[in-house]
């Protein structure tokens, strides 16, 4: 047992666990506490919670589960970029290797995926849950309009992901989603007020998504950037504000007394 | 309440011990399967290593034997005393000593060359320096240096040229003490080097790696890595006749010209070569990938990916005989199909057929050409008996006749016109294309009518304008004219007449009735629905005229050329790689699978089954028409094929290198748009494989034998092509057929006053010949010729040409007959021929007995003395 001592005084007493650590830790609450304070990962969340906050049976804890895979989306995503060319002539064969090839790549590939179709689901029931407890009511007003940004930017990730093996899916799913953005009043070209806005195919909003008139390499490289770069950075942004807000909004909502 | 919590906790560790275990299982089964699960190939690697080692082990082991057996092992032994014996007088004291003295003064002598060649080394460099100091300054005094130490280096240069001299003999001397031991090893080496070869192999084998085989054609991006599974595919020899391990079949003709490094799997077999995962994947036979693996005759499909003429290709027998059927049924009529732009109308010319056939027999054909002769070309198009009465009224009234017909069943011919008229269908051979009821028709690809029941549908005015200048009816015809006199051809169409009526034929307009504007009008829609001119020439400026003034005055016109040229089905270039997607499976959806090769034989075997309103005419295929159709136009891709692969046609060739494609000529390209020579022979790259290719004739054949063979093909006998095949070659064995005579010599050439045979056989000696082949055997002087001759004979006595050749009435029937070889070839093609005869008939079998010239020459001075004599 001595020896045990020995070696832990070891490890402990030095520059390098005192520069990572900074202080002992004993089990009480302000250690608990600083423990939380001094972490850059903890430190968003609330160094202590009441207890009814944690009951499964009301929160189902979607919020975070929700989190929980996004962080999977973009550890997979991340691995999956090393993979990947956004160009028509690989693109295809790309997700072919994965299938085929690369080592880890069907699992790594299929959490993606999945990851996906279930974050879109569990993001769904987060908001239903909000909704029918009444946590969006004061003074939780600004944090449900930022968690309705949160939704659409999911959407979009989902949307956007969905074209990158460029498989005859993608295509048609692009094709017919862009399709909606012309015809849209004001911004498509087939949309109402087209004509007096003078607005062609070639300066609407469908344009703009697809950085040309139709679905070929341009596209598949926007929707590379916005699904790999562009959103996932908002998203993050407006998932901090979001998890800030949850707590200076009187925390995690509870049942009523 | 801490109670409650106490159990609650207590189940939840439950809960999470489940769930870790879960999770645990599930880490090692990831890690597992993408180990092993979905890298089955590592498997068969693993398999085939054992194979092969065993297959090696077994080798080894019987050389190990076989080297016992013959003494080997007893041989060795004799060796290594020998050797021993050897080492042994070497290493004795008295050799040593003459060894060491030998060696000491070969050294001393070295030394001194070694000295000699560096005072050279020094003596070249000051000469240098002189010279470049003397053509600097031009002083004597270099000049003078210069010279003094040219004549050291000569000094030098003799001293080494002698110290080099007494070197070699001690040199040899020195080797002369080691030489016997050194053969003995190497004896020693070479009597163990096989067998240690065979051990190395085991060894080599057993180091062999476990990994992915790929081969990445770059620019293209394609990754095939079928060799994964396949590792014994273009192995040297045949490790084990298990799938996946066996070698590639036919590698000799397939792999040993398309290097699988550089061409990879897919390009042929199609498939995808990137799965590695399951056959069925790498196979392609999964749902969503529409190009499931091409295996067996099936692959030929693939060949017309890159190349552009597959007539001849080894390898590609199989499709190359189902192009012909493109060809027969004239798909590229309504479907644009590349490589048949300019191959001309499937079908006769109709623009005067009001004035050859009978009314009746129009309509019936049209209901269903089968029910007239059961080999017809024609398909059937499901019309109903008003229409074909319209489109048959259309054609008529173009031809500005009425709906009539020849009835001739009741007409008394004159017997004697109808015996001359026999006997000159059997001389003309006109079974030879025509059949008559299953008889004849041996030529098959001119797909010449039958003629069992002609007499029932033509009339005989019409018949005799035919069978006197075709070409005046149907420019382009296949029909020969025969230079019949008009007698004659009365006589064979009284014969034909007679002989080939059709008891079953109606005859409801031998009274003609007239036409009604109203059923042209319809016919004429019909014709360009169903786009009857793909395949018949209807229409032309030049037979406006001959529509009756009062049709005309009714608005009923020609129609556009242009109108008539569009092809009316679906374009079929790349119908090979189209989308299964965009294939319309229609009402069988779901009765049949949806696969690209199903849909196209679905389509043939039944056009109109998709869903109502198509045009698509019933061929009425036999099954295994269908396959091989469908098999060609599978090979219809727009594949993304490297130019480099491509192998271009002659034509293209020619095209690409500017030269114009060849074409007949002068009064001889009048002959033969009469004759139609081409029907039947090759020449220059036109023409069929018929008949003998006349590329070279003139080159080959003697002319008294082509004038002789041209006026009376039956007297002499064309020796050529003409004995049973056997079988020993591709295709049907071919009956004893001769030329017809086509009774050239008899006339003038339009416009001219040469005779026809002349004009040809002018035409075979100025452009029938090649430099390659001389006109006369080379000379022999130093020798007798009657003594040449009778060496020419012992050698073919001695090779047994006999077996094959028949001379007189003895020898075999495999080659040709050399009766009369002296008469019929020309002395410098035989003896090209002995020389090379796959040069000029790459499929031949005569073998190649590797003669020397000098015995080429007596053998052809011996087979020039053979002729008959004229009776």
């Amino acid at each position: 047992m001595k020896n045990l001592t020995d070696i832990t005084d070891k490890v402990k007493k030095n520059l390098i666990w005192k520069s990572i650590f900074r202080r002992d830790y004993r089990n009480t609450v302000r250690d608990r506490a600083m423990a939380v304070f001094g972490n850059v990962f903890l430190h968003l969340h609330p160094v202590q919670v009441r207890e009814s906050a944690v009951k499964l049976r009301f929160t189902w804890g979607m919020g975070g589960i929700t989190f929980f895979a996004f962080i999977i989306l973009v550890i997979t995503g991340v691995v999956l970029m090393f993979y990947y060319h956004p160009s028509v002539d690989q693109a295809y064969t790309d997700i072919k290797d994965l299938e085929f090839q690369v080592p880890y790549g069907v699992i790594l590939r299929n959490l993606h995926r999945w990851g996906a179709h279930f974050m879109v689901i569990v993001v769904m029931i987060h908001m239903f849950r909000v909704f029918m407890t009444g946590s969006y009511k004061a003074p939780r007003q600004f944090n449900w309009g930022i968690g309705v940004f949160l939704l659409v930017l999911t959407f979009l990730l989902s949307f956007t992901g969905y074209l990158t093996p460029w498989d005859q899916l993608g295509f048609w799913a692009i094709t017919v989603g862009t399709n909606m953005g012309a015809a849209t009043p004001l911004l498509g070209y087939q949309g109402p007020f087209s004509e007096l806005l003078h607005i062609t195919p070639y300066n609407d909003v469908r344009f703009a998504l697809l950085g040309g008139a139709q679905v070929a390499g341009n596209a598949l490289l926007r929707s590379y950037i916005w699904h790999c770069v562009a959103i996932p950075l908002v998203a993050t942004i407006l998932m901090l504000v979001h998890f800030w807000r949850v707590r200076k909004d009187g925390g995690i909502s509870k049942p009523q007394k | 309440m801490a109670n409650e919590n106490k159990n609650n906790s207590s189940y939840r560790v439950y809960l999470f011990v489940f769930f870790s275990v879960l999770l645990l299982a599930l880490s090692a089964w990831v890690v597992w399967d993408d180990e092993f699960g979905l890298r089955p190939w590592k498997k068969y690697q693993q398999e085939y290593k054992s194979l092969k080692h065993d297959k090696l082990e077994k080798d080894y082991k019987r050389a190990v034997v076989e080297f016992q057996r013959a003494g080997g092992h007893r041989k060795l032994a004799d060796l290594e005393a020998k050797l021993k014996k050897a080492e042994d007088v070497f290493n004795s004291k008295e050799t040593q000593e003459k060894y060491a003295r030998v060696n000491k003064q070969l050294t001393d002598i070295h030394e001194q060359v070694v000295q000699n060649q560096k005072e050279l080394r020094d003596l070249r460099g000051q000469f240098l320096e002189s010279e470049y100091y003397f053509t600097k300054t031009q002083k004597q005094e270099y000049k003078a240096k210069m010279d003094g130490l040219q004549r050291k280096i000569d000094v030098n240069l003799l001293r080494g040229t002698e110290l080099q001299k007494k070197e070699e003999p001690l040199k040899l001397s020195l080797s002369e003490f080691t030489s016997a031991k050194a053969a003995i090893l190497a004896e020693i080496e070479n009597m163990k080097n096989g067998l240690e070869e065979k051990k190395e192999r085991i060894a080599n084998n057993d180091k062999v790696p476990v990994d992915i085989k790929q081969i990445h054609i770059k620019d293209v991006d394609r990754a095939d890595r079928c060799q994964s599974c396949h590792i014994g595919i273009d192995g040297k020899s045949q490790v084990s006749l298990k799938q996946p391990f066996t070698r590639h079949p036919a590698s000799f003709v397939y792999l040993d010209h398309h290097d699988p490094s550089k061409f990879g799997c897919t390009f042929c077999h199609r498939g995808q070569g990137r799965a590695t995962t399951s056959a069925e994947k790498a196979h392609g036979k999964v749902k969503h990938w529409d190009e499931p693996m091409l295996d067996g005759d099936m692959t030929q499909t693939s060949c017309l990916n890159c190349h552009g003429d597959i007539k001849g290709l080894r390898g590609a027998e199989t499709i190359m005989k189902s192009t012909e059927l493109i060809k027969k049924y004239g798909c590229y009529s309504c479907h644009k199909i590349p490589g048949y732009e300019t191959v001309g109308d499937v079908g006769p010319v109709l623009t005067e057929v009001g004035t050859k056939v009978n009314y009746s027999w129009a309509v019936s054909w049209l209901l269903d050409p089968k029910k007239y002769f059961s080999t017809a070309r024609m398909p059937k198009f499901f019309f109903t008996q008003d229409q074909a009465e319209s489109i048959a009224d259309y054609l008529f009234s173009m031809s500005g006749t009425t709906r009539h017909d020849a009835d001739y069943t009741k007409a008394t011919p004159n017997d004697k016109l109808v015996e001359q008229g026999k006997a000159l269908w059997a001389q003309a051979r006109c079974n030879l294309c025509h059949t008559t009821g299953g008889r004849g028709g041996n030529h098959i690809k001119v797909y010449a009518p039958d003629l069992s029941k002609v007499g029932s549908k033509v009339n005989k005015e019409w018949m005799f304008r035919w069978i006197k200048n075709p070409n005046a009816y149907f420019p382009g015809t296949k029909m020969p004219r025969f230079r019949f006199t008009d007698e004659e051809i009365r006589g064979l169409v009284e014969y034909i007449v007679k002989e080939y009526q059709d008891d079953e034929a109606e005859m409801k307009y031998v009274q003609p009735v007239e036409i009604k504007a109203a059923s042209i009008k319809k016919g004429k829609e019909l014709i360009q629905q169903y786009g009857c001119y793909g395949c018949h020439k209807l229409q032309g400026m030049e037979e406006m005229v001959q529509v009756a003034p009062s049709l005309k005055q009714q608005g009923v016109t020609f129609l556009r050329s242009n109108e008539m040229r569009e092809k009316i089905g679906t374009e079929l270039s790349s119908i090979g790689s189209k989308p299964v997607d965009m294939l319309d499976f229609g009402k069988l959806k779901k009765s049949i699978p949806n696969d690209r090769l199903s849909y196209i034989k679905q389509k043939l075997r039944d056009p109109r089954s998709y869903r109502l309103g198509l045009r698509m005419p019933d061929f009425r295929l036999a099954e295994s028409e269908v396959n091989e159709l469908a098999s060609v136009l599978y090979g219809f891709t727009d594949a993304n094929v490297p130019t480099r692969f491509l192998v271009p046609s002659r034509q293209e060739l020619d095209r690409m290198a500017g030269v114009p494609s060849y074409k007949f000529t002068g009064d001889f390209a009048k002959v033969i748009a009469d004759v139609k020579c081409t029907n039947c022979h090759a020449i220059r790259g036109i023409g069929a494989d018929y008949a003998p290719d006349l590329s070279v004739a003139g080159s080959k054949l003697q002319e008294s034998w082509i004038r002789s063979f041209l006026a009376n093909p039956d007297v002499i006998r064309p020796l050529l092509q003409q004995m049973p095949k056997l079988g020993l070659s591709q295709g049907k064995p071919v009956a004893k057929v001769t030329m017809p005579r086509f009774n050239l010599g008899k006339q003038n050439v339009e416009d001219t006053n040469r005779s026809d045979v002349d004009v040809v056989i002018n035409f075979f000696q100025q452009e029938l010949v090649t430099s390659d082949i001389p006109k006369e055997v080379p000379k022999i002087t130093t020798v007798d010729m009657t003594e040449q001759i009778s060496k020419g004979k012992q050698l073919y006595d001695e090779k047994g040409c006999r077996a094959c050749h028949q001379v007189g009435m003895d020898g075999g029937a495999l080659g040709p007959n050399l009766s009369n070889v002296g008469n019929r070839l020309n002395s410098g093609f035989i003896f090209k021929h002995l020389e090379n005869a796959r040069k000029f008939k790459p499929d031949i079998v005569e073998p190649d007995y590797g003669f020397s010239e000098r015995e080429r020459i007596y053998l052809t001075n011996f087979l020039m003395t053979l002729k008959l004599t004229a009776k």
